[in-house]
């Protein structure tokens, strides 16, 4: 039975923007005789904002990809919306010692082809996404050493370190059948592999167009409140748009901000915010001595780099009027950061400074520094990679010429971009990074740790920022595994990242969907927009 | 006309070859891959697997040899970003921009052949000067605006079309189509006007000047002092005698519809190959760029052949073999 006919009293009618007049005119008729409409099949057509590059759960790992497997496939462990790790496939799990986790699995779960789940299913998958060429899924089971299927219903892990993030990263990696363990990605694509135990079944894939879902009425918690779920593809920001007011898409993903206010005037839409954890920053260039886009305002070199003086970064901060960047540049689609991730999530820290707009300030901390005059740069950005990335770039330049720093402004696609920021090209950009496992160790490894080929640390720390007491904190909270205490350490990190102002935080995304008016969905900290927590229902 | 199709042939596989080693050198300088590519988490260790993976760890020259070796083998290799062979990839987008190029084209034909010939007979009424102004807007207003419009007025306002995508397929010879299936036709319609505009004005204007300048010559006027029908007239000797430079057009047009008609793919959300190479592109998918120009090189010039036998069926004086 399902979800419509429970609640009774409401109707159902798949809205296509072909009969978008004529079902408007049948309501009114309807209305009008108060002849009761039939209810239809429960379909919903969600409008992605970034095409996938594969069905294959373990090819690539990008976003759209890894929303759109979570639909057909579950993981061990569930990521609730700002990352809470939640019994999935997993209904508990025990830490044995440093390096071992026992995982008890659920009981009674069938993949979409009827076979049973598990043990050996979690071992094959485990080892496929850690072995695939792509190396996709790296960053997730580097650690796993070796995964045993003690019974058919218990799974043990031995890492090779210990890792605090493991539950983590099992929530990242869906669990397949392994009777296609060895399958090609192709055969993901055009479905017989395609068989997971998650909410949907695949119908269809068409590359760069859609993906047809239909219901797993058999799911273990219970089935999704849509029949039919339709998956578009539409990067065109416009085309999402039309899609979104021609009814043809019932919710889409980054509303563009000219048409926030297009959907908050109608009867039929609204506009659903949320916040996400990605966060927009900028990088200074604090390690070398003179650096390559600061000079003085006549062009001559300065003896030395400016932004290794902490009050001259704190200065760069105040001048930023963070609050009208995120008003007017990003039109209310971001929200101002003052460290990594919001309150609420893991390792956000009370004690980091909230510095505000205060230009004059700005002024006399750059005189205190020995700059009154200020200096010249050139300021670096991408343009079209994050949301309105290259105006706020030149927002930023603007606001840091009225402190009296001449700031020339360069914004550049991103296939030339992303090889020169993270190494360390430029003396002050845009950056950004998702952080993705919803705690401050993830980005802090990546933008702040000092440069370590050999660990992997500070991979997109572009302005070669190497604080010891940083880097051994971060050592420290990456092998920790109890959670009481490797909070304190990473608030830490977050205190003494923000308050000496190594990086410049500028604003976290927002999340901002277009929907039909009947729809109820609560944006996740990831950004995936899925289709078993959409309810509500669409006219 | 042997000689000519191996000598064109041979032409093409100097273009194509050319071709590979601008994509090759051309995709190295705009950036690097690796940096594209690879998961920002991964370590040292998992870059240089993937990167030896991918054989982006190779000098440039070793990639374009083992690319021309991998050629000789029937393959363009796996694209970096989907996993699976290039061709693969393009091959299962090709229908879709097949028949949306089609479909435009043949609206084309159809609306701007008689329209061009009834501005060119009779070039003083007012329809005829209607006609000709309309055709400036349809080749002076830029597609992207136009297909907005289309969406906005057609799908958003009105409601009758479906505002994107590419809707319901039907499978004939092993491919799917959207042409055979009503809402397939729907979804259709919109993107293949929008591409049609500009071709419709584009041969409108050149039947009606090529009418203009036949109309005038010697054999019309004999045909008529001969007393042959009107229709003859205009269908056998003036029409024969100005679709040269109208089919040359033709060819080309249709051509670039294949290949570039990346504008109206993206705004209508039409899975076709223009998509395609954009996305590519903005992520050095050198596989499928190479595969993608290569095909493209192999088509032009596969037109300009079919262009140059419709030549000699048109006008008995053309020569494939001839020198002139």
């Amino acid at each position: 039975m399902d979800r419509h006919h429970e609640t009774g009293k409401k109707t159902l009618i798949h809205l296509t923007k072909r009969n978008l007049l004529k079902s408007s005119a049948l309501a009114l008729i309807a209305a009008a005789t108060a002849t009761p409409a039939l209810a239809q099949d429960a379909h919903l057509s969600i409008g992605m904002a970034a095409p996938i590059t594969s069905l294959d759960p373990h090819e690539d790992s990008n976003s759209p990809n890894n929303a759109t497997s979570r639909h057909i496939w579950d993981s061990l462990i569930n990521r609730g919306g700002s990352a809470e790790n939640q019994p999935q496939l997993a209904t508990e799990w025990e830490i044995v010692d440093d390096t071992h986790w026992r995982f008890h699995l659920r009981e009674g779960v069938t993949f979409h082809d009827g076979n049973d789940f598990d043990a050996e299913d979690v071992v094959a998958s485990l080892i496929r996404a850690r072995d695939k060429e792509s190396q996709a899924f790296a960053s997730y089971t580097r650690n796993i050493a070796k995964v045993t299927a003690e019974d058919p219903l218990t799974v043990l892990v031995e890492t090779s370190v210990p890792d605090p993030m493991i539950l983590n990263s099992l929530s990242r990696i869906r669990i397949i059948s392994s009777d296609y363990a060895d399958a090609e990605v192709s055969e993901f694509e055009n479905g017989p592999a395609a068989v997971g135990t998650g909410p949907f079944k695949l119908v269809s894939y068409t590359p760069g167009d859609r993906i047809e879902l239909e219901r797993n009425d058999d799911y273990f918690a219970g089935p999704a409140d849509w029949d039919e779920v339709t998956l578009r593809l539409v990067p065109d920001e416009g085309g999402r748009l039309a899609s979104l007011l021609a009814g043809d898409l019932d919710l889409i993903e980054a509303l563009p901000s000219e048409g926030v206010a297009r959907v908050e005037q109608s009867d039929t839409l609204k506009v659903i915010r949320g916040q996400s954890t990605r966060i927009v920053y900028l990088g200074m260039d604090v390690s070398r001595d003179e650096s390559p886009f600061i000079t003085a305002k006549d062009g001559s070199p300065l003896d030395e780099n400016p932004f290794k003086d902490a009050r001259v970064r704190k200065a760069l901060l105040m001048a930023m009027n963070r609050e009208a960047i995120v008003d007017r540049v990003m039109q209310e689609n971001g929200s101002v950061a003052h460290q990594f991730v919001a309150e609420g999530f893991f390792g956000h820290s009370d004690n980091v400074e909230e510095v505000a707009y205060d230009p004059e300030g700005a002024k006399a901390l750059l005189e205190e520094a020995g700059y009154p005059d200020g200096f010249a740069l050139t300021i670096h950005g991408p343009s079209g990679r994050y949301v309105n990335d290259s105006e706020v770039v030149q927002a930023a330049g603007q606001m840091l010429t009225r402190i009296g720093i001449d700031t020339t402004v360069e914004v550049m696609p991103w296939s030339v971009y992303s090889g020169n920021y993270s190494t360390g090209e430029y003396s002050l950009f845009l950056g950004s990074w998702g952080v993705n496992t919803g705690e401050v160790s993830n980005p802090s490894v990546a933008i702040v740790a000092g440069r370590d080929a050999d660990t992997g640390m500070g991979r997109y720390n572009g302005g070669g920022i190497d604080v010891p007491e940083i880097n051994e904190l971060l050592t420290e909270a990456t092998s920790t595994l109890e959670e009481e205490a490797r909070e304190p350490l990473l608030q830490d990190v977050s205190d003494l990242i923000f308050n000496n102002t190594w990086l410049l935080p500028m604003h976290y995304e927002n999340v901002v969907m277009g929907a039909k008016s009947g729809i109820e969905f609560t944006p996740r900290g990831d950004k995936y927009t899925l289709a078993y927590e959409v309810h509500g229902t669409v006219e | 006309m042997i000689t000519t199709l191996i000598r064109r042939a041979i032409q093409a596989g100097f273009v194509v070859i050319a071709m590979t080693l601008i994509v090759f050198i051309g995709v190295n300088v705009i950036g690097n891959p690796v940096d594209i590519l690879i998961n920002p988490d991964l370590n040292q260790a998992e870059r240089l697997r993937v990167i030896e993976n991918l054989g982006l760890d190779q000098s440039l020259w070793r990639q374009y040899l083992s690319f021309l070796h991998g050629l000789t083998q029937g393959s363009f290799g796996d694209s970096f970003v989907y996993g699976r062979p290039a061709l693969d990839v393009i091959l299962e987008r090709l229908p879709a921009t097949l028949e949306l190029a089609l479909c435009a084209m043949v609206i084309a034909i159809v609306v701007g052949l008689p329209l061009g010939l009834y501005a060119g007979l009779y070039p003083d009424r007012v329809s005829s000067k209607l006609i000709m102004t309309g055709s400036i807007l349809g080749f002076s207003l830029p597609t992207f605006w136009v297909g907005l419009m289309f969406i906005l007025v057609f799908a958003v306002q009105l409601g009758w079309l479906p505002s994107n995508g590419r809707g319901d397929t039907a499978e004939f010879l092993g491919a799917r189509w959207s042409f055979l299936t009503g809402d397939g036709l729907s979804h259709l319609l919109l993107p293949a006007l929008n591409l049609a505009l500009f071709k419709t004005s584009l041969i409108l204007r050149l039947t009606r000047a090529g009418v203009q300048e036949v109309v005038m010559q010697d054999f019309v006027k004999f045909a008529r002092a001969k007393g042959l029908r009107e229709n003859r007239i205009i269908l056998v000797h003036i029409l024969k005698n100005l679709m040269i430079p109208v089919v040359t057009i033709i060819g080309l047009e249709f051509g670039s519809l294949i290949a570039f008609s990346v504008v109206t793919e993206s705004i209508f959300g039409w899975p076709g190959m223009g998509k395609l190479i954009i996305d590519s592109i903005n992520l050095l998918d050198r596989p499928v760029i190479v595969a993608y120009l290569m095909m493209m090189v192999v088509l032009f010039v596969s037109l300009n052949f079919i262009i140059d036998i419709c030549y000699t069926l048109l006008d008995p004086r053309v020569r494939l073999d001839g020198k002139g």
